[in-house]
């Protein structure tokens, strides 16, 4: 799993540069994101504007990094488009999650 | 000018030579002069398919322009028979096209021959939906059925030993030159998986659906043309692909073999139609497939409306869904599940919605025929849907308990969840509930329905219920299959018929015209030798043209009493070679239908029919004066060969259980007179085509229904009081039609004599042969016969299934005509 992170104040963006998130790559993501949770980094947006797919594992880690963050952290999702914002809804996860479009709006969210 | 075609120039002769000859050479990569037969009728299709794909254009983008309201017709099965010859007749080409290949040293009927039926359905529900999309072309209705591109479809009988044995039918649906593969629309569709509740942005409870795993509906278009070409509709067939996506990630860890199980494993989903009566309760394949329709139709019908409107508020003013029968009953889960999680809408304005665009047909009565599935199986196959059935039905039975308070029977009674050792899911309520109208299929059917199937829901939504008589489609039935007899009926009263089938009654004032007779009675001999050569090439039994055409053609069911028939056919070769009693006319008993599978009593039945056949043909006593057969791998191609030979039409079912039949129809109208029972739609047909003219007999149904109620009916009475019965009950008994196969006839007279007769064979035996004597005596008078023949044709302007889908569209569907 490809991944780039960037601090923008005290928000976290973590980029996925992979097409896909599923059961190959979720649970290096899962990995990936209990580190930077560790390390200190409780508000994060995910950029998905990468990603072509995503099924039910990758949806899954998803949720299991929300749990981590527990009450006291944020993720916020922007990017996400076509067939990965249906998956979204489908799950009905669009109601569990922020979804912004764009990053900038994403992180101005966090940032309040 | 002949029915139903336009005269064509020596140009388009040649335009169309062009044509199969282009398709011979790039389409099929053959030399003509190395063209077979098969490639032959490759090319032809595919000539005529340019013509539909024009008009199929041509339809959508008139559709569009008028932002049309669309119908979309829901069914398991679409038993559509061969295409080619009727799409020549509906685009008026038939004399084109076979005076091009007749031209080319081909003759048109050797090609139709090489067409495999499309046999994507059991009977009468799978061919009602095919002559539903015939008849909403021709009458330029935006209608579109729905259904699954099984790559096997009902099953090829073979009668091996008098035994039906079963064989796939791979009717070729990657090569058939019909279907248009759509792959740029493929749906991906979500099966399986768990419910994790968990708190949305706002703290309230949010189940989400999670570890589901993914199918992809391909669609593929079956281009449907109206009679006129100018309506070309399609119906759209749907086939189960695994999503490389979710093969991918097997694959990736180095499991090739598990790939590929994995990709067969998801591709079983459209591989093949359950044949009747043999889906076990709990069977799981078949509800994926339920849902496999159901979830691929609404994500593209919802695709198609979101196409011209912006939001879903107006869905139900642009769409109409009917269900045909409760196997898409899932539809009002999955649009529900559609319009409140994928497009966030509230659940009051989510169920306006479903319940004004859903619309259901019921088509049995037979309470095992009512579909139920085991809770435990929907929570672990479609668990969201699961969660919104139950609050459909909480939200559903609050509204029954404030209307009838404490009345926890009713509650009981009426809830969509039945309760019991394993809860199980009752489609046909859900259907209800979630649907705006429900329909019978024949008058007595649609009361039956209100009075004895869901008396509770009728109190509650009186409004919801109406009739809609089955029809059958009179280009296929007549035009098409009985090409003599519709010449003959457009040169007495011109080809308006062809789309009005009401302009039949104007052949009443040739009924006792003795040419018209003359002629009638003609064309009925040319089918019946036509059909004799059929019956000779595939039963290997030679039957005479000149007796009377006695059959009953439809699937194998006790209700449908082929055993009553036979029973008859016995007694009358017993009075023939016991009692030396001459039959008043010889009579060719001709059968046809398959069994289920697994239907064990069915197969035995059939396994009689050819026994006694075996006996009857080879006896010399009987000289000829009497012929059984089984004619074998009953379809529809079959059909259209015995419909306009058949004289008698058998429609014998026990009272109340058939709910309309549609066999009967398309045999009346091609002048068969019916001797049946007050059952289904033969109501009907008795008061259009007049008491004198059908032969009505046997226990009514609320008879029946008296006799099982009070435990008045014992067999063994009429066995015992009946010499007739007796001596043929004896006969199936012993081992008269089974010299080498000791007692293996005996569990039908068990059944009919000590297991309660539950279908009633006894009770109706002498009025049966009674009637089967008037016909004897009737059709010797020739004359008498065609008057009666003439008539039935010209009073069945009512069966046409013009009518039919008229009234749906007007009064269920809202749908305008003409656009």
């Amino acid at each position: 799993m490809e991944i780039e992170d960037k601090k923008d104040g005290n928000v976290l963006i973590v980029k996925i540069l992979n097409k896909r998130l599923d059961a190959q790559g979720a649970t290096d993501f899962k990995e990936k994101m209990s580190g930077y949770i560790s390390s200190g980094s409780h508000s994060i947006v995910l950029n998905m504007s990468e990603v072509d797919f995503v099924d039910s594992s990758g949806l899954g880690a998803m949720v299991s990094v929300l749990k981590l963050l527990g009450d006291g952290g944020n993720l916020v999702i922007c990017g996400a488009r076509g067939s990965v914002m249906r998956m979204f809804k489908l799950t009905r996860m669009n109601k569990v999650f922020s979804m912004f479009e764009g990053q900038r709006e994403a992180v101005a969210a966090l940032s309040k | 000018m002949k029915s139903g075609n336009t005269t064509s120039s020596a140009k388009d002769v040649r335009n169309f030579q062009k044509s199969v000859r282009y398709h011979v050479k790039y389409s099929g990569g053959k030399a003509w002069d190395d063209a077979s037969q098969g490639d032959i009728y490759q090319a032809v299709a595919l000539a005529v398919r340019e013509r539909l794909i024009d008009g199929m254009l041509e339809t959508d983008e008139r559709y569009k322009k008028e932002d049309a309201k669309r119908l979309y017709y829901l069914s398991m099965e679409f038993l559509m028979g061969r295409a080619l010859g009727n799409n020549l007749y509906n685009l008026g080409i038939f004399d084109l096209a076979k005076d091009a290949l007749v031209d080319m040293g081909i003759d048109i009927e050797e090609v139709r021959g090489n067409e495999v039926d499309a046999a994507l359905g059991n009977g009468g529900l799978g061919r009602l939906a095919a002559c539903f999309l015939d008849s909403l072309a021709t009458l330029g209705l935006p209608g579109y059925g729905y259904g699954i591109n099984y790559d096997f479809g009902l099953f090829r009988q073979e009668i091996d030993n008098g035994c039906q044995r079963e064989k796939p039918d791979h009717w070729c649906s990657e090569e058939t030159p019909w279907l248009i593969q759509r792959p740029y629309q493929a749906c991906i569709i979500p099966v399986y998986g768990r419910i994790e509740h968990f708190q949305d942005r706002h703290g309230n409870d949010n189940p989400m659906w999670m570890d589901w795993k993914i199918l992809v509906g391909v669609p593929h278009d079956m281009p449907i043309v109206g009679f006129g070409g100018k309506t070309v509709n399609y119906l759209r067939l749907f086939s189960a692909r695994s999503s490389d996506e979710f093969d991918m990630q097997i694959f990736n860890e180095g499991d090739y073999f598990k790939a590929v199980e994995q990709k067969m494993s998801s591709e079983t989903i459209s591989k093949v139609l359950y044949p009747s009566d043999s889906v076990e309760v709990g069977k799981e394949l078949r509800l994926v497939q339920e849902y496999f329709l159901v979830a691929c139709s609404i994500r593209d019908i919802v695709r198609r409306y979101l196409a011209n409107h912006d939001t879903l508020d107006a869905f139900a003013d642009k769409v109409a869904i009917q269900l045909n029968d409760t196997h898409p009953a899932l539809t009002v889960a999955e649009l529900m599940r559609t319009l409140i999680d994928e497009h966030d809408m509230a659940w009051e304005r989510a169920w306006e919605i479903t319940e004004a665009t859903l619309a259901y047909t019921n088509h049995t009565l037979l309470p095992e025929a009512l579909e139920k599935w085991p809770v435990p199986l929907l929570e672990r196959v479609l668990p969201r849907h699961l969660q919104i059935i139950y609050e459909i039905n909480r939200r559903f039975l609050q509204q029954v308990s404030s209307r009838w308070p404490d009345d926890g029977d009713r509650l009981r009674r009426m809830s969509i969840i039945e309760e019991g050792e394993t809860k199980q899911v009752r489609m046909a309520y859900l259907s209800i509930v979630g649907s705006h109208s429900v329909n019978g299929v024949a008058e007595l059917h649609s009361e039956l329905v209100k009075s004895s199937l869901v008396p509770d829901f009728y109190e509650l939504w009186p409004e919801r219920f109406n009739n809609k008589t089955n029809g059958v489609t009179q280009r296929r039935w007549l035009l098409k299959s009985n090409p003599l007899l519709s010449d003959l009926i457009t040169e007495a009263i011109g080809d308006a018929w062809i789309t009005d089938l009401d302009r039949l009654r104007q052949l009443e004032k040739y009924a006792d015209d003795e040419t018209f007779q003359r002629k009638f009675l003609k064309i009925k001999k040319a089918n019946k030798e036509r059909l004799a050569k059929v019956i000779l090439d595939t039963a290997r039994v030679e039957v005479d043209p000149n007796s009377l055409f006695d059959t009953q053609i439809k699937r194998l069911h006790e209700y449908k009493r082929q055993l009553l028939n036979v029973m008859y056919i016995i007694h009358q070769y017993l009075s023939l070679i016991e009692d030396q009693k001459e039959l008043t006319v010889p009579k060719t008993y001709i059968f046809a239908g398959k069994a289920a599978p697994g239907y064990f009593m069915a197969k035995l039945i059939i396994k009689l029919i050819c026994s006694v056949g075996e006996v009857i043909n080879k006896d010399p006593r009987v000289k000829g004066q009497m012929k059984v057969v089984l004619v074998p791998d009953y379809r529809v191609s079959l059909a259209e060969k015995i419909v306009p030979a058949a004289e008698l039409s058998e429609q014998i079912s026990t009272a109340g259980m058939e709910a309309s039949g549609t066999g009967n129809m398309k045999l009346a109208m091609n002048g068969a007179l019916t001797i049946g029972t007050l059952d289904g739609a033969n109501l009907e047909i008795l008061e259009e085509v007049g008491q004198e003219n059908i032969y009505i007999f046997g226990l009514k149904v609320e008879e029946i229904q008296q006799m099982r109620d009070g435990g008045a009916y014992n067999p063994l009475d009429y066995y015992n009081q009946n010499p007739d019965i007796k001596r043929v009950m004896d006969g199936i008994g012993s081992d008269m039609f089974c010299p080498n196969e000791s007692g293996l006839f005996k569990p039908i007279c068990d059944n009919i004599l000590h297991q309660g007769d539950y279908y009633f064979h006894l009770a109706d035996f002498q009025p049966y042969v009674e009637a089967q004597d008037k016909v004897s005596q009737e059709y010797r008078d020739r004359s008498l016969w065609a008057k009666k023949a003439i008539l039935n044709v010209a009073r069945t302007g009512k069966f046409s299934s013009d009518r039919t889908i008229s009234e749906y569209a007007r009064e269920i569907w809202n749908l305008r005509q003409g656009v």
